[in-house]
């Protein structure tokens, strides 16, 4: 798991789970979308959220914020790109959406996530090392925070020299 | 600055030695000192000791690799604003 670009690979999965599940968690008053009803632009997207998700609805914010779609399609864009295959492969992703989820106490993010991690292949033992792996990292960071512990194993970690992508080498 | 004054290797018992050592080859790394969490753990093996087969439970090989499950526990650490 060496060079910064899986870092920042994992870092997106981080961020727009998140995203994803405060609006599944917060938004419900909105309700989802009625695909019925809604605009062709809105019904094209979660067709093409259902096909990346094997036919399933996807995760469940899209359907809150999909209620205006050319804002929802930016958040789908980013989320596809941060889901897919590439550094890091799309069934490791789907563990780390959901160890963020149940971490952040998301149920519907955990519940989905999970669901996507075992459509993947993931099978009931690496399920459980999701878990304990969370559950155990949980429990260091809160020991840490209690004891104000201060950083100490940076340094063990080698420095990716590389410029970003497509920049100059330094 | 942490809660406790956190003791250095040679403060602790022969036994906790032993842990220092699992320690420095768990993470592959001479340390100077071992890891604040490892001394802290050290400090009551009541605790720390399930707690630490537990955490070496959920790390070995499995389905997924030693790497992905360290970028889980980072994840994990980063969504807890844990600086540590």
């Amino acid at each position: 798991m060496t060079g910064d670009a899986i870092w920042y690979e994992a870092a997106q999965v981080v961020g727009i789970t998140n995203a994803l599940n405060v609006a599944a968690d917060g938004l419900g008053a909105l309700g989802p979308v009625d695909e019925a009803t809604t605009p062709p632009e809105a019904r094209a997207l979660l067709a093409e959220i259902r096909a990346f998700y094997g036919g399933g609805v996807g995760p469940p914010g899209f359907r809150l914020i999909a209620h205006d779609p050319a804002y929802a399609a930016e958040v789908w864009a980013a989320a596809r790109h941060a889901y897919g295959d590439n550094g890091l492969a799309r069934r490791f992703k789907e563990a780390l959406a959901f160890a963020v989820s149940v971490t952040t106490r998301s149920a519907s993010g955990a519940s989905f996530h999970l669901s996507e991690m075992r459509r993947l292949g993931v099978g009931e033992r690496g399920v459980m090392e999701i878990v304990g792996v969370t559950q155990m990292f949980s429990s260091y960071t809160k020991i840490a925070d209690m004891l104000q512990l201060e950083p100490d194993m940076g340094g063990i970690a080698p420095v990716d020299p590389t410029p970003a992508p497509g920049g100059p080498a330094a | 600055m942490p809660t406790v004054r956190l003791r250095t290797a040679a403060e602790y018992p022969a036994a906790a030695q032993k842990l220092f050592a699992l320690s420095r080859a768990w993470f592959n790394h001479d340390f100077a000192e071992p890891p604040a969490m490892s001394r802290v753990m050290a400090w009551d093996p009541g605790f720390g000791g399930p707690h630490g087969r537990a955490m070496k439970r959920a790390m070995g090989p499995g389905e997924f690799t030693r790497g992905e499950k360290e970028m889980v526990a980072a994840v994990v650490s980063g969504v807890n604003a844990c600086e540590y």
